[in-house]
């Protein structure tokens, strides 16, 4: 095995692997933020407002992830929107993951009882608080998983950013490939980079699940 | 609407024309009612006849869509004034109207993710801007009046239903509302539970706490409250100290059939 392919193609397979961690991490969390936001909205939304909302959810769930980029990345300078190719990837990133975020958040807040936020009403709570403090606590408990399961999902979506030029590692992987006419070496690190990525998240999932969990067995279900 | 526009002076609510409808369907209709500072009013009548849809109504939990809610002589949940439609009063302003009335509901309705006492310091802390620990120190006492000092650490789901729903009193009375509303406290309960329950709403009764109580248990209707309203088809059929109704031969009769069932039991 030829070792100085990978001294010499080390530092670009680690960068590309940089620039997916950094897209899956902000794309995803952004994308987190967002669905959480859409969820709110939904919540407290009249008939109309939930049909847009649901209408957002329905187009970008129905579409590609890599239509989505390319209508951002080619498409965008025609709506004055320019990005860098990393850019258009964090930002196709939160889009793309925005409504299955917040499928499971709406499905974390109708596990809570009506009855639990007419009580909280009826304190004088605000409806923030309520999320904060009755809400999310225990909606934690049922979208650990789901959450983990779709982050999970997400790292190996990042390779899609591949076809915007983003740097990343499969970009990387076979930039090396092409140059060197070496196909098994680049794709099995490449396997082991994303191996690690999602060994770490279900690795973290558990760890938040057992601390959002660690009442349960006080609880009869 | 002469002679009931006046309300007495020692009413702490007062309900004018009270009306809602869920589509076409009439819930409530025509409702007058006072409710007296320091009195226990109990509202009895027929499943459906609109008992619940009038409790949530007076803590805009249902916004009422013809007439008025007044608590001390301020309009609730909606704006006052002569504008048609109505517009909601802000939200704000509703958390303050809501502060002044507290709600037991059947279903405990308890936050299960926290103990007794963090059920009960949680508004105390989120609304009443105590501190963290003042307000377990009111949780405390609060836990105390209803017997659950020792339970104070202790999930819902650790406690008998008996024991939650006080829980459940304690939040609501530790606010220092002004009126405690109670939707058939006592009706999801255990029958060997129950007692319990009555005799902490007794306890608060005796220590003048205004209550609007809910109930199919005409025992404590007919020794507790100072006044029982009967509603029937989503109309106040009489509004009148417990004797006048639980007599031998109350004078309306839907009442009348309506007491049969629980005479046929044994139960008054
Ligand atoms: N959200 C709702 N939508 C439609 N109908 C309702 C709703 N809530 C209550 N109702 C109807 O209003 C009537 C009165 O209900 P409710 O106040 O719960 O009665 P009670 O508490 O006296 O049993 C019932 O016929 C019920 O079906
Ligand atoms: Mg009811």
């Amino acid at each position: 095995m030829e070792l100085d392919l990978f001294i010499r193609y080390g530092p670009a397979l680690l960068s590309g692997f940089g620039i997916t961690v950094l897209c899956w991490i902000v794309g995803s969390l952004g994308g987190m933020g967002l669905g959480f936001l859409i969820a709110c909205l939904y919540q407290w939304s009249g008939s109309w407002g939930r049909a847009c909302l649901q209408a957002y959810i329905e187009a970008v769930r129905g579409t590609p992830f890599m239509i989505q980029l390319f209508i951002l990345y080619y498409g965008g300078p025609s709506f004055g929107l320019l990005l860098s190719p990393v850019q258009a990837g964090i930002f196709g990133f939160i889009i793309y993951g925005s409504p299955y975020f917040a499928e499971i958040f709406r499905a974390g807040f109708q596990a809570v009882p009506t009855g639990q936020f007419e009580a909280a009403r009826c304190c004088g709570m605000t409806e923030w608080t309520i999320v904060r403090r009755i809400v999310l606590p225990q909606m934690l408990v049922s979208i650990t998983a789901p959450l983990t399961n779709f982050m999970i999902i997400l790292t190996k979506e990042t390779a899609i950013l591949s076809v915007v030029t983003v740097p990343e590692l499969l970009f990387e992987t076979q930039t090396m490939a092409a140059e060197t006419f070496t196909y098994i070496e680049p794709f099995l690190a490449l396997s082991l980079f994303y191996w690690a990525m999602v060994e770490f998240t279900s690795w973290l999932g558990r760890r938040v699940e057992r601390h959002v969990t660690r009442h349960q067995n006080r609880q009869t279900p | 609407m002469t002679e009931n526009s006046s309300s007495p002076a020692n009413a702490l609510i007062t309900a004018r024309g009270l009306g809602k409808h869920y589509g076409t369907f009439q819930a409530l209709s025509g409702i007058d009612l006072d409710i007296l500072k320091s009195e226990v009013t109990c509202l009895i009548g027929p499943s459906g006849s609109g008992k619940s849809t009038l409790l949530r109504c007076l803590n805009f939990l249902e916004a009422y869509d013809e007439g008025e809610v007044r608590i001390d002589g301020q309009l609730v949940g909606w704006q006052d004034g002569k504008a048609s439609p109505r517009k909601p009063v802000s939200a704000t302003k509703l958390r303050e109207q809501r502060r002044q009335v507290g709600m037991v509901f059947q279903q405990f309705n308890l936050w299960p993710h926290m103990t007794a006492a963090q059920n009960v310091a949680e508004a105390l802390v989120q609304v009443k801007g105590l501190s963290k620990a003042e307000a377990r120190d009111k949780a405390i006492l609060a836990l105390a009046r209803v017997n659950l000092r020792d339970k104070a650490d202790n999930h819902p789901s650790a406690l008998s239903g008996g024991q939650q729903q006080r829980v459940a009193i304690a939040r609501a009375i530790a606010m220092e509302p002004r009126v405690v509303l109670f939707d058939e406290p006592t009706s999801a309960l255990d029958p060997e539970l129950v007692g319990e329950v009555l005799n902490v709403m007794r306890d608060l009764a005796a220590d003048g706490m205004t209550m609007v109580v809910v109930t199919h248990e005409m025992g404590f209707a007919a020794h507790v409250a100072n006044r029982v309203a009967f509603l029937d088809h989503g109309k106040l059929v009489a509004c009148v100290p417990p004797d006048e109704i639980f007599r031998q031969d109350p004078a309306d009769p839907r009442i009348r059939s309506f007491l049969q069932t629980y005479r046929e039991r044994n139960v008054v």
